[in-house]
């Protein structure tokens, strides 16, 4: 019988998962896609690697830019951080802060975090920079109303709009796993997800310098550890970004159901282990697909939106 | 307070339907996925293919219902529609339509009307038209969902979009077969239990639709060299 976790520490360890995790989940996926194309690859620490090196880096600001450009990282940061609180990590049971807002709390949160980036790259004068956030908000505002469907397909499914309510109703009976509406909101959120990690059909991600560059290119300006924030950054949204996707849509199953010391580690070996088989299936996805052209995405946005607008069509007669 | 709240959560939820009413919902909304991906397709081939899956799927669905009603016709339905729809029709429309495809083979590409997002979005609100109008009519058959009836309904109409914001005629025969397909799944929802005999017959309508069509292509091929059905607003002296 192993020894009861307090409440408090069970929160934190969420945000701690995440944070830890995040770079981990990436080398994951870097190493496996290296294996599919026959090269040996990085380590899987490799990114921790990346981040202690910038984090030892002298940092450079462009003359014109204000304390914004340098502000802007730790907002961000700080934004990623907070959405942990707010989703089922590692408990089926909400946590007390679980409630200081719903999905669209952190929709609104993930928003701000790329907002004040953008913002920051807008500061530079750097015209690779600006063309980065400028695409990233024209893109995100494609794929907002795709967002705003799966919301309301959960919001249909559960009556109210947690995702501790949505991840319940999804274990409760198979019948909730196969019905339509959940699954073609989950293909749509999965092909949000993909667009806003900034992975193949939409960006590559290991790229250099490059035309079709969108969210990667809105951090050429940053150096040291404030880009070391801002690469970290990008990894704690993917790890949230994939946590929504199975604690919450596809695989609610493995997470602690009590307070017990064991069920909470296995909670967190369980968190990592599908956030890893995520990342297995974008790599797979960024091995076997071109990236589209950049005029292309509205396409690849109306796919997505199909998906989630069908899903409340079918939730709307009742059967779905 | 929390669970309390969730608790309220649960009861006010639409209640899931059974297994097999989920899986034939999600066979027939796959159909109508694959009824969009036709209309996206830019080459024949792939077109054809699609054609190809979407037949499979009605082929499952019937199986699906078969086992859940304990229908036994609906085995040999399934099997007869599969062989002809997933094997035969796709051959004789490759045949027809000049493959095996070499490289400048006439792809479909260029004969959009609209761009392609936008002909989603106007699928998209057809799709609706026809969701809502057949989901206002209540039918609901004992073997599959009132819901599969209204996707049906919906894959009518997308299936007409595709035939008008396409001008080639490869795209208007797979449109055509895949109305076929959606008015069996309307049939399997409201009537499973319809005698084999029926349904065959359907069937074979399908196969004469198929000649038919065939003819037509050969002859707009022979005439203007094009899959393009824009050469026939020209008007000939």
């Amino acid at each position: 019988m192993s020894a009861a976790v307090p409440i408090p520490v069970i929160q934190l360890l969420q945000v701690l998962t995440v944070a830890l995790g995040a770079p981990g989940i990436m080398g994951v996926i870097a190493k496996v896609e290296a294996r599919l194309q026959g090269r040996r690859g990085p380590k899987v620490l490799q990114p921790y690697y990346d981040l202690a090196k910038l984090c030892r880096k002298e940092t450079l600001a462009p003359e014109q830019a204000s304390w914004f450009f340098l502000a802007a990282p730790l907002i961000a940061v700080a934004a990623y951080l907070t959405i942990p609180l707010l989703i089922p990590v590692l408990t089926t049971y909400p946590l007390p802060l679980g409630y200081m807002g719903d999905i669209l709390g952190g929709g609104f949160l993930l928003a701000l975090a790329s907002f004040v980036i953008a913002t920051a790259a807008l500061e530079t004068g750097s015209p690779y920079a600006q063309l980065g956030s400028s695409r990233a908000k024209t893109f995100s505002a494609i794929t907002e109303p795709v967002v705003l469907f799966v919301v309301f397909t959960v919001a249909l499914l559960t009556g109210t709009d947690l995702p501790y309510a949505l991840a319940a109703t999804v274990r409760s009976s198979a019948g909730q796993v196969v019905r339509p509406a959940h699954v073609l909101a989950s293909a749509a959120l999965f092909m949000v997800i993909l667009h806003e990690t900034g992975r193949i059909p939409v960006e590559t991600h290991t790229g250099t310098n490059e035309f079709g560059m969108i969210e990667e290119a809105r951090s050429f300006e940053h150096s040291g550890p404030y880009f070391a924030l801002l690469k970290w950054g990008s990894m704690l949204k993917q790890l949230i970004l994939f946590t929504i996707l199975a604690d919450v849509f596809v695989v609610p199953w493995g997470l602690a159901s009590s307070q017990r010391l064991g069920a909470v580690l296995l909670a967190i070996v369980a968190l990592l282990a599908k956030a890893a088989a995520v990342g297995c299936v974008v790599a797979v996805i960024d091995n076997s697909f071109a990236k589209l052209r950049l005029f292309k995405i509205t396409e690849y946005a109306s796919a997505a939106f199909l998906l989630a607008v069908l899903g409340v069509f079918t939730l709307y007669l009742g059967g779905g | 307070m929390n669970t309390a709240l969730l608790a309220a959560g649960g009861t006010t939820s639409l209640q899931p339907p059974g297994i097999y009413q989920g899986a034939a919902n999600v066979i027939a909304a796959l159909m109508l996925l694959l009824e969009f991906g036709m209309l996206r397709q830019a080459l024949i081939r792939d077109q054809v293919r699609l054609y190809a899956a979407q037949s499979a799927l009605i082929s499952v669905l019937a199986i699906v219902i078969a086992a859940d009603r304990g229908l036994p016709d609906l085995y040999a339905l399934a099997g007869l529609s599969g062989a002809l729809k997933v094997v035969v029709v796709p051959l004789v429309l490759r045949r027809l339509l000049g493959v095996p495809v070499d490289e400048d083979s006439p792809g479909v590409a260029g004969s959009y009307t609209l761009s392609p997002a936008s002909a989603v979005l106007a699928s998209i609100g057809l799709a609706a038209f026809g969701f809502f109008t057949f989901g206002a009519f209540h039918i609901s058959g004992p073997a599959a969902p009132a819901l599969a009836l209204a996707i049906a309904g919906a894959m009518v109409f997308v299936a007409f979009g595709l035939m008008i914001v396409r001008r080639d005629v490869a795209s208007q025969a797979v449109g055509f077969f895949s109305l076929e397909n959606a008015i069996s799944l309307a049939a399997l929802v409201v009537a499973a239990g319809l005698p084999l005999i029926l349904e065959t017959a359907f069937l074979f309508d399908l196969l004469v639709a198929v000649v038919v069509f065939g003819m037509l292509i050969r002859t707009h091929h022979g005439r203007a060299e094009s899959m393009s059905t824009a050469d026939l607003t020209g008007l000939r002296g």
